[in-house]
């Protein structure tokens, strides 16, 4: 008769099981995304989607034109990246890659659901590979589909994936997400510029600041322009004062 | 880009235990329940669907999936893991099928997929899947439902459930099982069977069933035989309503 589950310690170390089943390398990479400090959030419109996201400067000696965490995967596919800065650029080129390959492998390019299939599955093989740990990011993916419309997907750590109408990674994300059920309970339907409002007011309700343009980054796909792409501050600062406006 | 551990992490304890496939079984046993029925003229595979959050698209999330037209397959466990195992079964039978020019039967299959389960259990540098499967099948030799653990073994069941509420799922279905039962009999079965440990309200969204039999039947591989499907939300429906 063994002890009732005793660990051998290495399963806080590497993607091993724990004597409840738990991994705790993949649940501490979570926390490295909570830790990053920053909260992005993600919804789907009727014909648009669209992500916002925090834009820190720690120092003002930083170019801040350097400094963004949205980013363009394909032409019609892009993500907003939230958690460790280096994991997420590893992340994005390995994305890139798979997305480039496959317009080379099969003409066409490839779909939201497919390219957020790919990343996860890649995922999950550091979940089960002592020899690579999980990376200390979410990504928030974005695209137009021609058949099925706006898409939204998540990926993180655990090698989990699925579609999304709205969703939030990052410091503050479950209080963006409760904000967000509550708004998007009655199934409301939302037009381009609304879906903008919804975003950017939903950071700003969870983090209490009123934003300038230069502290978020914002990035869409619409019917109309199905090309991924982040707006201008000047575009973002339009937003804004339509929000101000409607109070 | 990986240096690979060249030593199993998974090794006896003194008591002669592998443990990393009994915490890899409490991983399981915190899964959502599902449930296997086989009937006389055909298999039913139900599962839970529980998303986190109304936020979530459930239209994008598949528990129950086909590996090839007459063999369905439904999890309890950790979603990623079962991605990777359904895709390997996948390909394994597309490789029988360019071979022999027909599906393997699902002995066959689930032969297949079992050990690369095992596998995981001795390679170096990996850990077992946090997942068990059930498996059914419609082949020559009639409908057929296994099991499938994360230590990579395999039995054939008449009834099973896996996962959170298993234990009183299968008590509930030895009571309700009998060898004569037939597919419509055993949906209704499955889905009282989820019922019990059900959390919330049981709608056609929150669960998935597929079905091999029971009329489905498609004309592959140049003859007909019964073909899994999944339930349409509406036929889920109907089901429901009958239930109440």
């Amino acid at each position: 008769m063994s002890s009732r589950g005793a660990s051998t310690g290495y399963d806080r170390h590497i993607t091993i099981f724990s004597p409840e089943g738990r991994l705790y390398q993949v649940e501490y990479a979570f926390k490295a995304i909570s830790n990053s400090g920053i909260t992005s959030v993600g919804i789907r419109g009727k014909d648009s989607v669209v992500i916002v996201t925090q834009k820190k400067i720690p120092d003002k000696l930083l170019d801040p034109s350097t400094i963004s965490h949205m980013f363009k995967l394909s032409p019609y596919v892009g993500c907003v990246m939230t958690g460790l800065i280096a994991d997420a650029r590893a992340q994005v080129t390995r994305a890139r890659q798979e997305a480039a390959e496959f317009n080379y492998k099969f003409g066409y390019e490839i779909h939201t659901d497919m390219l957020a299939k790919r990343v996860a599955n890649i995922n999950q093989v550091y979940t089960q590979h002592a020899a690579m740990r999980p990376l200390g990011v979410s990504m928030i993916l974005i695209g137009y589909d021609d058949e099925r419309g706006p898409q939204l997907f998540k990926c993180d750590p655990a090698g989990y994936y699925v579609g999304y109408k709205a969703t939030a990674a990052g410091a503050k994300q479950q209080e963006a997400l409760n904000y967000l059920e509550k708004k998007l309970k009655k199934d409301p339907v939302l037009d381009f510029e609304e879906t903008v409002e919804l975003a950017i007011n939903t950071l700003s309700s969870v983090l209490s600041a009123d934003f300038k343009p230069t502290e978020i980054e914002v990035a869409i796909v619409t019917e109309a322009d199905p090309k991924f792409r982040t707006l201008s501050t000047a575009e973002i600062e339009v937003h804004l004062q339509r929000i101000v406006e409607k109070d | 880009m990986s240096d690979r551990y060249s030593f199993s992490l998974t090794t006896f304890s003194p008591s002669g235990k592998l443990v990393q496939i009994e915490y890899a079984l409490n991983a399981v046993a915190q899964g959502v329940t599902s449930i296997g029925i086989k009937a006389t003229n055909g298999i039913v595979i139900a599962t839970e669907k529980k998303t986190a959050s109304p936020l979530i698209d459930d239209t994008s999330l598949e528990k129950v999936a086909n590996v090839c037209p007459n063999i369905g397959i439904v999890y309890s466990g950790m979603g990623p893991d079962f991605r990777v195992l359904l895709a390997k079964a996948r390909k394994a039978a597309q490789k029988y099928k360019r071979i022999y020019n027909e599906y393997p039967t699902t002995g066959m299959l689930v032969k297949d997929v079992a050990s690369v389960m095992q596998e995981f259990t001795q390679s170096g540098g990996v850990r077992p899947f946090g997942v068990s499967l059930l498996i059914a099948g419609y082949d020559e030799t009639g409908p057929v439902l296994y099991q499938v653990d994360p230590s990579g073994s395999y039995w054939a069941w008449k009834a099973s459930a896996i996962g959170k509420n298993m234990i009183n799922a299968k008590t509930f279905l030895e009571k309700r099982y009998n060898d004569d039962i037939e597919i419509e009999d055993a949906v209704h079965t499955s889905i009282l069977t989820l019922k019990e440990g059900f959390e919330g309200q049981m709608t056609e969204h929150s669960i998935e069933i597929g079905i091999i039999g029971g009329g489905t039947t498609g004309f592959t591989e140049g003859k007909e035989q019964p073909l899994f499907r999944k339930l349409s939300p509406s036929e889920v429906r109907d089901y429901l309503a009958n239930i109440s």
